[in-house]
């Protein structure tokens, strides 16, 4: 087996705080993005309700104005 | 099927002593290189590692980068592009997830 080879410092240290700088940008993005997802899940609720509701009355509009003998 | 499910459970500690046996070297070859290698940089060598990045300022400075071969350039881009993926591993690990962020 070929002996460790030894890493110069300055490597060292990039990877490292890379590592720690990486950790808390990912933690800082997840933070930033939670509260607009949130917001943006409560909004996409209220206007799947409202087409919802929409789409019903069109429904039953439509069942009661088609005048087939089918019925 | 009941007795297929069965047989598999009760091979499942010695699936688990053969892993372990296998794994066992290997892991051992790992943690050989890694002491050395991977460890963070103890804090007497942080004045060295800003050393050497003053160092690589003058070179760039002097233009004595463009006498870099380019068999040196090529080895010193693929430690500069690990040393990136670091920082995305971070990332990965402080967002909590493998794949994308679950907000």
């Amino acid at each position: 087996m070929a002996p460790p080879v030894a890493v110069s410092p300055l490597i060292k240290t990039a990877r490292w705080s890379a590592l720690l700088l990486g950790m808390l940008y990912g933690k800082q993005r997840f933070d930033y993005l939670k509260p607009i997802a949130e917001e943006e899940r409560r909004v996409e609720e209220a206007e799947k309700k409202l087409r919802e509701e929409q789409e019903r009355i069109y429904k039953q509009l439509s069942e009661a104005n088609s005048d087939t003998i089918l019925k | 099927m009941a007795q297929a499910v069965q047989k598999l459970v009760s091979k499942v500690p010695s699936l688990i002593g053969a892993a372990v046996t296998y794994s066992k070297p290997r892991l051992s070859t790992f943690w050989y290189y890694a002491r050395v290698e991977l460890v963070p940089p103890t804090p007497a060598e942080i004045p060295k590692a800003i050393e050497g990045a003053s160092n690589l300022i003058k070179a760039f400075q002097t233009g004595r980068l463009g006498q870099t071969t380019v068999k040196d350039a090529l080895r010193n881009g693929l430690v500069a592009t690990e040393v990136l993926m670091w920082f995305y591993i971070g990332e990965c690990i402080g967002k909590g997830s493998l794949i994308g962020y679950n907000v």
